[in-house]
């Protein structure tokens, strides 16, 4: 170490001043760590609550690290003998729901995006203005039509029917995301694309999605986990219990006061690991396409 | 389509003299789509807050702004306009706030850098309804474990009941918005100090700037833009935060956390009110219109900026 040459004291200064030094970096660690425990707790705890024994978590001051181990709540939610609360076939009626959001949602976002990408036509702004005036609008302020709309056709306690609304709402997020995909693609290979004759459509299909693979996944792995997470419509468009997706049945959980406490987080558990981890794969398209211009390069 | 010459194909992409239907056709679907499920209840919503629609009560029946009247003199929709921008400030404040710190911390080399960003990606990632779950778990008033920690802090006998406390309950709702909110301005925040030139710090070190001043001169001029495109974004999303509050609170206690949103549900699924729940929805619509005008403009500008 260079620190321990004593015939440099001037090497030696800035060595200590440079922000590669571990004493330099002390302040920042303890900082992160700080920052990550305080993050990460709420999903701690919940993974402590459901890995450890029942009595434990129901004592005061609760052990802070789990002193026994189970997997007992995950079995129970499973086979509980209580058949209105069969999470397996909540997750299948969630899984049902965001496939279809994600299908639906990915072939539209296409489209939009092929069109607001590289496309110049009269009518592109006010195209943008009413994606953008979608995605602000709360779903509770139009939840009370669609009910009336949906009741009236008999299309209630269907999972389509959710899907179909579900879409409508995370559309426009999908179409930024994939547009700020579409843009990095070179205008030098779509060009060269038509000038071999190929047509427009073509292009997109032959050229395009095969480069833009990854912002597709992210579309699809963006609505489906929407679809996925999506209690509002799900609560007021189901209520045959055999059809509760799993948000629906969760929400259901909580307001049944004698739900054991491990098996709440265990099924909460099982509700978060997918999110979280596909989140975690596909975070950068996200962040670009939510902001919605809000990142430049 | 298919018979046009390549001549052609390029002059209509590459210019606006020819009448192209093709971005016409492609978002024509899109426009419908959207039409049926968002602009069509947005005008029966409208027309709705015209009438008097009590289900189980009588039939619907125009009554002119008999509605409206009565939303005016409602004190909850005054209380609830109140709650919502409390919600909307606190939350706006402090998701943008911790990001912004989140961002500065994590763009300093250190090693495991890339964990501790995937550690502050899992709030975002969170689904609101275990979100509420296990928050609901941490507070509990007898064996939440904030009562531990707490009593760490604080020398006090008696704990307070948490969502149950009438004072606590909005201040709570606002933490839990902002833990799940941040994660989100921290990543574009983020995003954007990665974009700054190094070149600009290391001429303000030769200038012999402090760490402080490169941060006001350097690193603040970059991001401001971006904090206020985030800001407003930030009040849209807090504006339609439903689940969260509704599950957490259910707008209780004595309505501290009863926003708008939830006051419209709840008027129209509680109170079986269809029409005067759906003025509340009207009211919010103008608030929602607004505020997308100010992001659309605020976006417009930095665009200009961005390339001037």
């Amino acid at each position: 170490m260079s620190t321990l040459d004593t015939s440099l004291p001037h090497e030696q200064r800035r060595s200590l001043a440079s922000p590669n030094h571990w004493t330099r970096r002390i302040p920042v660690y303890v900082l992160v760590i700080l920052f990550c425990v305080v993050t990460a707790f709420p999903l701690y705890w919940m993974i402590v609550s459901v890995v450890q024994p029942i009595r434990l978590s129901l004592q005061y001051p609760p052990p802070l690290f789990p002193q026994a181990f189970t997997l007992q709540p995950f079995i129970e939610i499973f086979t509980g003998q209580d058949t209105a609360q069969r999470i397996d076939v909540w997750i299948l009626n969630s899984v049902i729901v965001a496939s279809v959001t994600a299908v639906i949602c990915t072939l539209l976002s296409i489209l939009g995006a092929f069109a607001l990408s590289g496309l110049r036509w009269r009518g592109q702004a006010a195209f943008g203005l009413m994606l953008l005036t979608t995605q602000m609008l709360p779903e509770a302020l139009i939840v009370i039509p669609l009910y009336a709309t949906i009741d009236r056709l008999a299309m209630k306690d269907n999972l389509v029917t959710l899907a179909l609304v579900d879409t409508a709402f995370v559309l426009p997020i999908c179409i930024w995301i994939l547009k700020n995909v579409f843009d990095t693609i070179p205008t030098e290979i779509r060009d060269a694309a038509l000038v071999d004759g190929c047509t427009r459509l073509r292009m997109l299909w032959r050229i395009m999605l095969p480069i833009a693979a990854p912002g597709l996944v992210a579309v699809g792995v963006v609505a489906f986990f929407h679809a996925w997470n999506e209690y509002l419509f799900a609560a007021s468009l189901i209520s045959d219990r055999r059809l509760y997706t799993a948000s629906v049945g969760l929400g259901s959980m909580i307001s049944m006061i004698d739900t054991p406490i491990d098996r709440l987080m265990a099924a909460g558990l099982l509700f978060s690991i997918f999110p979280v981890i596909f989140y975690l794969l596909v975070q950068r398209y996200i962040v670009a396409g939510l902001s919605a211009g809000a990142v430049k390069g | 389509m298919a018979v046009q010459t390549a001549a052609q194909r390029l002059t209509s992409s590459s210019t606006r003299k020819q009448r192209d239907y093709l971005p016409y056709m492609l978002v024509l679907p899109i426009i419908a789509y959207e039409a049926i499920f968002v602009l069509i209840p947005i005008i029966q919503q409208v027309i709705s807050s015209f009438t008097s629609d009590i289900i189980g009560i009588g039939t619907v029946r125009w009554v002119g702004f008999e509605n409206y009247e009565r939303l005016f003199a409602d004190r909850n929709f005054w209380n609830s306009l109140r709650v919502t921008l409390s919600f909307m400030g606190g939350t706006v404040v402090l998701s943008v706030g911790i990001g912004l710190l989140a961002a500065l911390l994590l763009n300093r080399q250190f090693r495991g850098r890339s964990l501790a960003r995937g550690i502050m990606t899992m709030p975002w990632a969170m689904p609101d309804l275990p979100t509420v779950m296990v928050f609901f778990w941490i507070l509990n008033p007898n064996f939440g474990v904030i009562n531990l920690f707490v009593r760490w802090i604080l020398p006090i006998e008696q704990t307070p009941r948490w969502l149950l406390d009438i004072n606590l309950a909005l201040p709570i709702v606002i933490a839990i918005a902002a833990w799940k909110a941040f994660p989100f301005y921290g990543l574009v925040t983020l995003s954007v100090l990665q974009s700054i030139p190094q070149e600009l710090y290391e001429a303000a070190k030769v200038d012999g700037a402090t760490p402080l001043q490169s941060f006001r001169y350097v690193t603040l001029p970059e991001i401001i833009p971006t904090l206020m495109l985030m800001g407003v974004l930030a009040c849209i999303f807090a504006f339609r935060q439903f689940a969260l509050i509704f599950l957490s609170t259910g707008g209780g206690p004595a309505r501290t956390t009863e926003t708008l949103v939830v006051s419209v549900y709840k008027t129209a699924f509680a109170s079986f009110d269809f029409s005067y729940g759906a003025t509340i929805g009207v009211a919010g619509f103008v608030a929602v219109f607004a505020i997308t005008l100010l992001f659309a403009y605020l976006q417009r500008r930095q665009e200009a900026q961005a390339s001037s």
